[in-house]
């Protein structure tokens, strides 16, 4: 203990002395100053301290997350079953997947999925933050609406949509049929069937992503009001217009967050799909419409016990995010080089 | 016709009246200094000017037209902002013309008078960097370019020259002057730095507590201030106040005293230290600034007088010397009222 508390106590003493305060004690402060310990011990201290204090995550990411990866990496290329022992495979598993038309048909919904919600989700969340990020009646009530369901619980917040969308009682239906004649829209067409339709059920599911996007709502109002107030005076004082402000100024200055939390949506896009696909679709309607991936992957592994296939469809998976991060990384860059503050 | 024209605007910031039926008046072409310590209002009289906060009352006229209910895109005004307030993603020559494009003024047209007005500035060499690459001198310049550009009718500088450091700060002074003498522009300039004041302007107005407090030219304001407020807020060390009928007695023909209580007030420069029938003071410190020293010393009443002498013949520290003042040296003021009396 003394051994350790000893240069623990020291430790501040050379900080000190190449720090302001000496600066500020003027040249009263010549004192021996023990040279070894100040290169060699706040180092290796600092840094065995850092290893202690990240220790516990280190371990959670070493044993829940790198572990279970490689065996997934791993069992991609085997056959197995839970009962049986793993079976080298090979590349059986991938060239299956290629020729899995269930497999094709959820790669092909993930992938769309992605592309229509992940801007969906942003841009929504841009408009809201530009919206409310100024003081005014009722917007502290209206950012707290915005953030709500993303605060509610995936498998609750599923089952509040599984009666949103009933065709019969559903209130969203029932609001279509507002002014209508028959149990028809005011168009004279039949409500959207949203769990019987495949296109319906698709748009449904992206309908309910589009709710959750609280977390990228916050940060964009955070950022929006980080920008300087200044800049928008002198666009006011050469009388630019709304679109040209949004154009010309916001935009460009929040382009790199937009960016950012772009990609982080995209790598979570494959995620978020599962529970309401899982709870609200089932994967249907028929045919497929609404498996996406991650619930191929589950029903592969934990209902068909295909442990092998699944880790295969849980590596395509990984590569897809990568893949994505890759491409928009690269859109970052090259926009971040005309970006100097 | 004038410039602007400020009448009876009063002004309020969350429910604080910041300015009390300010009254102000800028003659066309005139470089105006609003000078006062942080707090007065002087960035708000400009920020009303340009439309960027309301009036509660009063009018702003610009150029003859009536702007108070007009927004700031219309008002014709140009502002250089404390913090230059260039946009960091636009390049330099963008940020110049931003102004013109959103005016839809065609972009070749824009990008000529752009580099036009840099050359005015002296930053023509710099109009492919953006903000972030640029000295704040540099970024001075590209907001001044920035101001020119649309030939406005009234110029508006919130203390632009505040972020540079002194060097600096004394050439952009010598420049903004010289780039007003050359282009004629009617411009209110704010500062709480009374040499800036007193150099550039054609006029200064001191602003206190949202207030003005006198409106003249720097050689009025220096001469005869009208309080002691701005006797003591204009010029370094501040100009001393003692009561008229206190220890200190200046000497020479005395002016008609009324029969109230009056302050005098005299600058620095005009104490001798060796006056034959000078009031007894002790020499608490001396600082010497180069050829000058000033000395802080203590009359027999314990009131406090700072006195500019030569660094060669300062006086000791702890020494008696007998502090002297010529009554044409002095100004009076009334003590309940702070105002200026005028014998």
């Amino acid at each position: 203990m003394s051994a350790r508390s000893g240069p623990g106590l020291r430790a501040p003493q050379p900080r000190t002395e190449d720090g302001p305060a000496s600066a500020r004690s003027g040249p009263a402060a010549p004192q021996p100053r023990p040279k070894i310990r100040t290169v060699s011990g706040p180092d290796t201290r600092s840094r065995r301290q850092l290893v202690l204090m990240l220790a516990p995550y280190l371990v959670g990411l070493v044993g829940l997350v790198l572990v279970p990866a490689v065996v997934t990496l791993a069992l991609a290329f085997t056959e197995y079953d839970l009962l049986r022992p793993p079976a080298w495979a090979g590349l059986d598993n991938f060239t299956a997947l290629v020729d899995d038309p269930i497999f094709r048909v959820a790669l092909l919904n993930s992938v769309v999925f992605a592309l229509v919600a992940v801007p969906l989700r942003v841009l929504l969340a841009l408009g809201l933050a530009l919206l409310l990020h100024r003081r005014a009646v009722g917007t502290g009530t209206a950012r707290t609406a915005a953030l709500l369901p993303t605060a509610v619980p995936e498998i609750a917040y599923g089952l509040l949509w599984l009666w949103l969308f009933n065709p019969l009682y559903g209130p969203i239906n029932q609001l279509l049929r507002i002014g209508g004649e028959q149990g028809l829209t005011v168009l004279g067409r039949t409500p959207p069937q949203w769990l019987t339709d495949p296109t319906s059920a698709r748009a449904g599911i992206i309908l309910m992503s589009l709710f959750t996007m609280g977390e990228t709502f916050v940060v964009l109002l955070a950022a929006r009001r980080a920008l300087p107030r200044d800049v928008y005076e002198m666009a006011a004082i050469e009388d630019a217009t709304g679109w040209d402000v949004f154009r010309r100024v916001t935009l460009p200055l929040m382009a790199p967050v937009l960016a950012l939390l772009a990609v982080r949506d995209a790598i979570a896009s494959l995620h978020f799909t599962f529970v309401p696909a899982f709870v609200v679709t089932d994967g249907g309607p028929p045919p497929y419409a609404t498996t996406y991936l991650s619930l191929f992957v589950y029903q592969t592994g934990f209902e068909y016990l295909r442990y092998g296939y699944a880790a295969a469809a849980t590596l395509v998976m990984m590569l897809l995010t990568v893949a994505a991060v890759l491409v928009q990384w690269r859109l970052i860059r090259r926009y971040r080089r005309l970006y100097t503050f | 016709m004038s410039g602007l024209v400020l009448d009876g605007v009063s002004a309020a910031y969350r429910g604080t009246t910041v300015l009390h039926e300010v009254d102000l008046t800028v003659e066309r072409g005139e470089l105006l200094v609003v000078l006062g310590p942080s707090g007065a209002g002087k960035s708000t009289v400009l920020r009303v000017v340009a439309g960027l906060e309301p009036v509660t009352t009063g009018r702003v006229h610009i150029a003859g037209r009536d702007v108070t209910d007009q927004r700031p895109g219309l008002r014709n005004v140009s502002m250089v902002f404390q913090s230059y307030a260039l946009f960091p993603h636009l390049s330099v020559v963008e940020n110049i013309a931003f102004g013109m494009e959103v005016r839809d003024i065609p972009r070749r047209q824009a990008r000529e008078r752009a580099r036009a007005a840099a050359e005015t500035v002296g930053c023509a060499g710099l109009l492919d960097r953006r903000p972030g690459q640029l000295s704040g001198g540099e970024r001075q310049r590209v907001a001044l370019a920035r101001a020119l550009v649309r030939e406005p009718d009234v110029f508006l500088l919130d203390e632009p020259l505040s972020n540079l450091d002194l060097a600096l700060r004394v050439e952009m002074r010598t420049e903004l002057r010289a780039l007003h003498d050359r282009i004629g522009a009617t411009m209110v300039h704010v500062t709480h730095d009374q040499t800036e004041a007193l150099v550039l302007a054609d006029r200064i107005a001191v602003l206190r507590d949202g207030r003005v407090e006198q409106v003249g030219t720097p050689d009025q304001i220096w001469r005869t201030p009208a309080s002691t407020f701005v006797a003591r807020f204009v010029g370094s060390p501040a100009m001393n106040l003692l009561p008229a009928d206190g220890a200190l007695r200046p000497n020479g023909a005395a002016p008609e005293l009324p029969d109230e209580p009056l302050e005098i007030g005299f600058r620095p420069e005009a104490v001798t230290l060796d006056a034959a029938d000078g009031a007894p003071a002790t020499v608490e410190r001396v600082e010497v600034i180069g050829e000058d020293a000033y000395a802080y010393l203590t009359v027999a009443a314990g009131q406090p007088v700072v006195a500019r002498v030569p660094a060669a013949r300062r006086p000791d520290k702890g020494a008696t010397v007998r502090v002297g003042v010529r009554w044409a040296d002095t100004h009076l003021f009334h003590a309940a009222s702070g105002r200026r009396y005028a014998p």
